[in-house]
């Protein structure tokens, strides 16, 4: 069964397409976004006429601020809308009539997991004139921008599949949202956390060895914590936006990150190797959730 | 079509099925009673490949249901004891989404639908929103939502829980209309009378476990037999009484004034040629009727809890003593 035929995905597209949600959540995603931008275009040009200089780099900060700000809201958005897929199935009573037809529970899940990436993919594609602004005045190529959407989709894959999976766990919709964010939280917050302690220690007289043991590649640096982050899609994302105009050469070294760190093959290709990171983790969670809503194997809480 | 044997399965400590065991033939149309927590449900859902059991068999129609699970949907039609309902869907696309879960795609789901939805008389409600349309109707879709792929045997869990007499005459008429076509059906229900009414066959459940099962005539022949026929006579009472006495078929014997009650265990023509020896003899006989029996009677007596038992037995030594 392919996504196209894959009845739950039909029906949460034909769904969501015909529900008011899905155009406001549009609405206020691209409104947000477009009034960002065109505040600091604003701002950038005001500045201009002030001091008759045109600062180019002020154009890319543009483009940054506003991959930021949509990356962070795709990174919240996503949860939300994966939280209450399965869980709401259970509420609304229709899980075990699904469960009781020909279709199995890997393409229940997928069909949910499909259809709230199209509802990203279709935030993402309608924010692109937003994006695009900055292609007036150049800096910025198409393979920025290709790594970009790939950091993007990997974060909402992971994201998603983080809420699909609490949905199947969890019988009720705000238990498992709350409890998706929680995970994300600690996802995105706690490595970092965990780095930044892991430094602290290492440069506290005689702590370097609860680092370094085994792990550090010398005295203040968080050590293996650092891959840790390859979890963390804010991570990658930072490493992706880095790239751009040389900052990846002054800052955008991972292993500079919490001290210094040693060479490495993932150091080296830390977007890519986050990024499938990423994608075995939101694999493992599906198959999770698969487990979770198989029947006859349930474990709610 | 249906052979369950030795079913079990526990929630924690709690037996929710203690060895089930139940058989429904082709065609029949089978009555699955039981008071609250006595395992209908669960044997539906697992019937339905909703829940696996921790031991026993399950065969539906030749097929071993619980190592075939995806096979066994193809089987069944299962109508639950709720809706389960959509926002935002009309009539015809639930219909057509559920049509695509069994794997039917356009014109053959569309016509499909509309034939099942003018059969359970929605023929008419195609654009209408679901959740708007009355829990009658809402049942009836169920129903309808339920045939999509032409089982061969339908489940129905408590499918007229809620409903007002007039749909529940109607669903029962539906009901009856698909077994008249063939199809063998399993509903369970709380409404004994329904059932008696309906049902060709009756199983009783309690604490997981089948106490009584059979075709509802011989169920209401064995409630029957086991009342006791009160025979009033006008005069020659020793007469009667030797009579009895002498009968094979009289298990006791009590007299209380000019009735005797007689535990007498033969059947309707057994029971007339005992009256006609009776007038034979001589006896002047005024009354002569056996107790109706029902089959909320037995429900009642079957499913009687251990403690109701004790209080009863302890009232019944009480009064004796008395």
């Amino acid at each position: 069964m392919t996504l196209m035929t894959n009845p739950v995905y039909k029906r949460e597209i034909r769904v969501s397409s015909r529900s008011f949600r899905l155009a406001l959540v549009l609405l206020i995603f691209n409104g947000i976004l477009a009034l960002v931008a065109l505040l600091n275009m604003y701002s950038m040009l005001t500045q201009v006429r002030v001091t008759a200089e045109i600062q180019y780099s002020s154009f890319l900060d543009l483009y940054l601020f506003v991959a930021v700000l949509e990356f962070v809201m795709l990174v919240f958005i996503m949860p939300a809308i994966t939280a209450g897929s399965i869980s709401g199935e259970r509420e609304r009573q229709t899980l075990d009539l699904m469960l009781s037809t020909k279709m199995t529970p890997m393409q229940i899940v997928m069909g949910k997991l499909m259809a709230s990436m199209s509802t990203m993919a279709l935030l993402i594609v309608s924010s692109f004139p937003i994006l695009a602004l900055v292609f007036v005045y150049g800096g910025v190529t198409m393979k920025d921008m290709g790594m970009l959407l790939l950091c993007y989709g990997a974060a909402a894959l992971f994201a998603g599949s983080i809420g699909v999976c609490c949905s199947a766990l969890f019988r009720r919709s705000t238990l498992s949202t709350v409890v998706a964010y929680a995970v994300l939280g600690v996802i995105v917050i706690g490595t970092y956390a965990v780095n930044q302690l892991a430094l602290f220690f290492s440069r506290m007289p005689g702590g370097a060895y609860l680092v370094s043991a085994g792990m550090g590649t010398g005295e203040g640096s968080s050590g293996g914590f650092l891959y840790l982050l390859l979890l963390n899609p804010t991570a990658t994302f930072v490493m992706t936006m880095l790239r751009l105009s040389g900052r990846e050469a002054a800052e955008g070294r991972v292993t500079q990150w919490f001290g210094t760190h040693g060479e490495s093959f993932l150091s080296r290709n830390w977007v890519s190797s986050s990024v499938v990171i990423q994608i075995i983790m939101a694999a493992a969670l599906v198959w999770v959730a698969v487990r979770a809503i198989r029947p006859g194997k349930r474990f709610h809480k | 079509m249906l052979k369950i044997r030795n079913l079990r399965k526990l929630y924690g400590n709690y037996h929710a099925l203690d060895g089930l065991d139940m058989e429904i033939e082709e065609g029949a149309l089978y009555g699955f009673v039981g008071p609250n927590g006595a395992g209908k449900t669960t044997t539906i859902k697992i019937i339905s490949g909703l829940l696996m059991p921790d031991a026993g068999d399950v065969e539906i129609d030749g097929i071993d249901a619980l190592a075939q699970p995806y096979r066994l949907k193809e089987k069944i039609g299962y109508v639950p004891d709720y809706f389960g309902v959509y926002d935002n869907l009309k009539v015809s696309e639930y219909m057509e989404f559920f049509a695509s879960c069994y794997g039917m795609e356009g014109l053959t789901a569309r016509k499909r639908s509309q034939t099942l939805l003018e059969q359970v008389g929605l023929g008419d409600k195609l654009d209408f929103y679901v959740d708007g349309l009355s829990r009658g109707m809402k049942q009836r879709l169920s129903l309808a939502r339920a045939l999509l792929h032409e089982p061969v045997l339908l489940v129905m869990d408590e499918p007229a829980a809620g409903l007002d007499p007039r749909t529940r005459l109607e669903f029962r008429e539906t009901v009856r209309e698909l077994n008249q076509q063939g199809m063998t059906i399993l509903l369970s229900s709380h409404l004994l009378t329904d059932l008696t009414e309906l049902c060709t066959d009756v199983g009783i459940i309690d604490g997981g476990r089948m106490l009584l099962t059979g075709s509802v005539e011989e169920i209401i022949e064995k409630i029957h037999t086991s009342k006791p026929i009160v025979i009033t006579v006008c005069d020659n009472i020793q007469t009667a009484l030797s009579l009895l006495k002498e009968h094979p078929l009289v298990r006791s014997i009590s007299v209380k004034e000019q009735e005797i009650l007689v535990q007498f265990s033969g059947s309707g023509r057994q029971e007339s040629q005992l009256l006609t020896e009776l007038v034979q003899s001589g006896v002047h006989v005024r009354g002569f009727m056996r107790e109706p029996g029902s089959l909320e009677a037995v429900f009642m007596q079957l499913t009687r809890r251990e403690e109701e038992r004790v209080v009863l037995s302890y009232d019944a030594d009480d009064e004796s003593g008395l």
